[in-house]
C-alpha cells in the first residue's frame, strides 16, 4: 500500500503534536472546524470557549446538529442548553449524552410541558430535579415517564406510589429501586397483572411467597417459579404445574433437586428441556438423554454449555444440525483436538466459530487463514493467537469486515495497524484514533481527516490525554 | 466510450423538524444533505464496466442543485468517476421530475454518452420519474429498476433483469444506447479511499448555466413544471396505541388483538 508508506513517512517528518491544552485549543481554533471545537471544548479556558462557540454555533442547523449527536460532549450541550431556541432544547434534552448541569438549566429557561416530559425521562436528570417535578407535576403522561426513569430513587417512587395509588404502580412496580415496602403495598391493593410484575421483583418480601403459591393462577406462578428464595415443597409443586413455563422456570432454578430435574429431562416441552440443558450442575447421564433430543435446541444449549461433560462434546461435534456442531466450536471446554476437527466442517458457519474460538492454536489459525469465507477470515482477523504476518496479510484485504477483525484484536500491533490507518472506511479510521497501540504521532494526521466523525475522534482523544494528564 | 451517471444530492429529515413558512416543505435547517443512495449503485455499476473494460470507458456524473451538491459530486470522483458536472440557474428552483429530465435530456444531448445510469428513485422525493423522463426527451430504450447488468462498452445492445413483483426477474435485451435506472443490491458500492478524496478535492467540477446545456429559463422551473407540491405536513395521527401495563399485561393484551384480528373467540 503506497499510501501507507507516505503516510508512515509524514509521521516521521510530523510538524509538533501540541503538548498543552493551551496549544491544542489553539490548534483547534486555527483549523476553524467546528467538530475539533466540539472536541476540545471542555479543557478550553472561558475566553477560548467563547471563541470556539462562534465556530460551532455560527449556524443554526450545526446547533440542532451538535444538540442532537450522540458524540457531543457534556460541557458543549452544557452551553447549548442556555440556547432560547426550542428546537435546539429538546434536542439537548433528548440526547443521552446531557449532563446534570444542562437539564437543570433547560429547565430554569424554559418550563414548556414538551421539555419537561423530556427532562422527567432522561436518566442524567439529577434526583433533586426528579424531586421538584413529583411535587409540582400532575400531568400522568409525566410522572410515568419518571416513575419509569433509571434515576428515581426510592423516596421518589414511594411519594408517587401514595400520591397516585394505581395509577402509576405498574411502572413502579417495574422499577430496581422499588423497596421491599412499596412492593408489599402494590401488590395487596393491585391485579393478577401487578401482582405478578411485582413478584418478578429482586426486592419482593419473602413472606409474601406462600401467599402468592396458594393462588392458582400461573401468571403468578411463572415468575414464582423463578424467585431465588423458594422453598423445597414448593419447587417440587410447582414442578408438576400443567403450565410449561413454570416448569421450565423450576427446570432453570439452582435449587431444583436433582431428582425432579432427572425428572423434568423427560419432560414433554422442548422449552423445559432447554433449561436443563443450560444448567451449570448438569450431569452425565442427563447430558446423555439431551444429547439425543429431538429439538435441535435443546442439543444446541447443550452443546453451548460450558460444564456439558467433554465426551458428550465430541458426539455433539457430529451432530447432523451446523447450528449445534458451530455451538460446540464456541465452548470454551472445547478440546484442541475438536476444534481441528470442525476447522474442516464443511459448514463455514462452523468454521467461521473455530476462527473466534479464543483457545484455538496458532498452527490452526495459520490453517484457517487459507479460506475464502469472509466470516471465517474475520474471525482469524480477530483471534488472539493469530501471527503478526498473517494479521499483515489481512490488513490488506479487500473486505472491510476482515481488516475490522484486525483494528479490533487485541494482539495486533502498531505495524500491522499503521497499514489501515489510511482504510477506506470512516468507522475503521476511527477505531484506530483511540488505539492504544499506536503512537499519537501516528494518530495526529487524522486530525485533518476528510471525515469529520474520524477528525473528532482525533481531537478527542488529544483532549482527553492531556486531560488525564492533568 | 462514456457512461454518464446521473446522481443527485438528497435531504434525510432528523428526528424532529419543523415545515418551513410557506408549508411547502422542511426548514432547510433540520435536512442533512447526502448522496441518494441508489445512486451510489449507479456509479459503481458504471466503475464496474470501466475497470472490467479492455477499451477507455469514461464515467462523468451530473448534478442539478445549487453550490451545495458539489460536495456529493466530490463524493462520486473520490470513487473514481473522471469528471463532474453541476447544472445550475436559480429558475429551475421548483422543477419536477419531468423538468429535470428535460434538464438531464439537454446534458446527455452535449456530452453524447454511450449509456445513462439514474438512480430507480431519490430518497427523499421518491417520484421514481427522473431516468424515465430523460429517456422519454432523448427518445431512448429505457427499462427501470434493474436488478442486474451485462454489457460490453461499445455493444449495440445490453442484456439486464429488471426486478419486478412477488421476486420475479424479468430478462430483457436493450438496444444502446439506453437509459437504465438501476436498483440497489446490483453492486457493493465502494468506499472512497483517503487518497481518492483528497485528489477529488482539487479536480475541477464544470458547472453548466441553461445557456451552455441550451435551454430557457421557460423551459425549467414550478412554471414549466407538469405538476407542484401545495402542502406538506404531518398528517393526523391513526389509530396507533400504546399498549401500557406490565410485560404479562402487555402480553395479554397482545394475544387478544391477535385473536380478535383472526376472528377467534376471546
Amino acid at each position: 500500500m503506497p499510501w501507507s508508506t507516505s503516510l508512515l513517512e509524514l509521521t516521521l517528518t510530523m510538524p509538533d503534536i501540541p503538548l498543552t491544552s493551551k496549544g491544542l485549543v489553539a490548534e483547534a481554533l486555527a483549523s476553524g472546524d467546528m467538530h475539533a471545537a466540539a472536541a476540545v471544548y471542555d479543557i478550553a479556558s472561558p475566553a477560548e470557549r467563547k471563541r470556539l462557540e462562534a465556530i460551532m454555533f455560527c449556524q443554526r442547523r450545526d446547533m440542532l446538529m451538535f444538540a442532537r449527536w450522540e458524540h457531543t460532549p457534556p460541557a458543549v450541550l452544557e452551553a447549548l442548553a442556555k440556547s432560547s431556541d426550542a428546537a435546539v432544547q429538546i434536542r439537548v434534552d433528548t440526547n443521552p449524552n446531557a449532563s446534570e448541569q444542562a437539564l437543570v438549566s433547560s429547565y430554569a429557561l424554559q418550563q414548556d410541558s414538551a421539555l419537561r416530559t423530556l427532562i422527567a425521562r432522561h436518566a442524567h436528570t439529577p434526583p433533586m430535579l426528579l424531586q421538584h417535578l413529583v411535587e409540582n407535576c400532575n400531568d400522568i403522561a409525566t410522572l410515568r415517564l419518571l416513575s419509569r426513569n433509571p434515576s428515581a430513587n426510592a423516596s421518589i417512587l414511594g411519594q408517587l406510589a401514595s400520591r397516585f395509588p394505581l395509577l402509576l404502580d405498574k411502572d413502579i412496580a417495574s422499577h430496581p429501586a422499588a423497596t421491599g415496602e412499596v412492593l408489599e403495598t402494590l401488590y395487596l391493593r393491585g391485579d393478577i397483572h401487578l401482582q405478578a410484575a411485582v413478584l418478578a421483583h429482586a426486592h419482593f418480601p419473602k413472606r409474601l411467597i406462600e401467599r402468592a403459591a396458594k393462588s392458582d393462577d400461573v401468571l403468578l406462578h411463572r415468575p414464582l417459579s423463578r424467585h431465588s428464595k423458594l422453598a423445597p415443597a414448593l419447587l417440587i409443586l410447582l414442578a408438576n404445574s400443567p403450565d410449561a413455563a413454570v416448569r421450565a422456570g423450576i427446570a432453570a432454578h439452582p435449587l431444583a433437586s436433582p431428582e425432579t430435574i432427572q425428572r423434568l429431562c423427560a419432560d414433554a416441552s422442548a422449552l423445559v428441556r432447554r433449561a436443563i440443558a443450560a444448567r451449570d450442575d448438569i450431569d452425565l447421564p442427563q447430558a446423555e438423554v439431551l444429547a439425543e433430543d429431538t429439538d435441535h435446541w435443546v442439543r444446541q444449549w447443550l452443546a453451548r454449555n460450558p460444564y456439558c461433560p467433554r465426551a458428550l462434546l465430541q458426539a455433539l461435534a457430529a451432530d447432523t444440525s451446523e447450528e449445534v456442531r458451530r455451538a460446540v466450536a464456541r465452548n470454551p471446554r472445547c478440546t484442541i483436538h475438536l476444534l481441528e476437527q470442525l476447522a474442516q466442517d464443511s459448514s463455514a458457519w462452523v468454521r467461521a466459530a473455530v476462527a473466534y474460538q479464543p483457545n484455538a492454536t496458532s498452527c490452526l489459525m495459520v490453517q484457517l487463514a487459507k479460506d475464502t469465507d469472509i466470516d471465517v477470515l474475520s474471525g482469524v482477523a480477530n483471534n488472539q493467537h493469530t501471527p503478526p504476518v498473517v494479521l499483515r496479510q489481512l490488513a490488506t484485504s479487500k473486505e472491510p469486515d476482515i481488516r475490522r477483525g484486525v483494528i479490533l484484536n487485541r494482539a495486533a500491533q502498531r505495524q500491522q495497524l499503521l497499514l489501515l490507518l489510511d482504510d477506506p472506511y470512516y468507522l475503521h479510521r476511527v477505531l484506530l484514533a483511540s488505539s492504544l497501540k499506536l503512537k499519537d504521532s501516528d494518530k495526529w494526521p487524522l486530525h485533518s481527516d476528510p471525515d469529520p466523525m474520524v477528525r473528532f475522534a482525533v481531537w478527542r482523544w488529544f483532549a482527553n490525554s492531556l486531560r488525564q494528564s492533568h | 466510450m462514456k457512461i454518464l451517471v446521473a446522481v443527485k444530492q438528497v435531504a434525510a429529515l432528523d428526528d424532529d423538524f419543523e415545515i418551513r413558512a410557506d408549508e411547502k416543505d422542511v426548514d432547510e435547517d433540520f435536512l442533512i444533505y447526502d448522496l441518494n443512495e441508489w445512486d451510489d449503485f449507479s456509479l459503481e455499476e458504471a466503475m464496474k464496466i470501466k475497470e472490467a473494460s479492455t477499451s477507455e470507458v469514461e464515467v462523468v456524473v451530473v448534478s442539478i442543485g445549487p453550490d451545495r451538491v458539489d460536495e456529493s459530486l466530490r463524493k462520486c470522483l473520490a470513487k473514481g468517476a473522471d469528471r463532474a458536472i453541476r447544472v445550475w440557474d436559480d429558475s429551475m428552483e421548483g422543477s419536477d421530475a419531468v423538468v429535470v429530465g428535460r434538464i438531464l435530456a439537454a446534458v446527455v444531448k452535449k456530452e453524447a454518452p454511450d449509456m445513462v445510469f439514474a438512480g430507480v428513485q431519490s430518497s427523499d422525493q421518491a417520484y421514481a420519474a427522473t431516468g424515465i423522463s430523460t429517456a422519454a426527451y432523448l427518445d431512448w430504450p429505457h427499462a427501470a429498476v434493474v436488478a442486474d447488468l451485462q454489457y460490453n462498452p461499445g455493444a449495440n445492445s445490453a442484456v439486464i433483469r429488471r426486478e419486478l413483483e412477488g421476486g420475479l426477474l424479468q430478462e430483457v435485451e436493450i438496444a444502446c444506447p439506453a437509459v437504465l435506472t438501476i436498483q440497489l443490491g446490483i453492486n457493493k458500492p465502494r468506499y472512497a479511499s483517503l487518497r481518492g478524496i483528497k485528489q477529488a478535492a482539487a479536480k475541477p467540477i464544470d458547472a453548466l448555466s441553461l445557456a451552455d446545456i441550451g435551454l430557457s429559463p421557460a423551459e425549467v422551473g414550478a412554471n414549466s413544471s407538469l405538476s407542484r407540491i401545495r402542502r406538506m405536513y404531518v398528517p393526523t395521527k391513526g389509530r396507533a396505541q400504546m399498549i401500557e401495563g406490565t410485560i404479562a399485561e402487555q402480553a395479554s393484551r397482545l394475544i387478544q388483538i391477535i385473536k380478535e384480528f383472526k376472528g377467534e373467540a376471546a
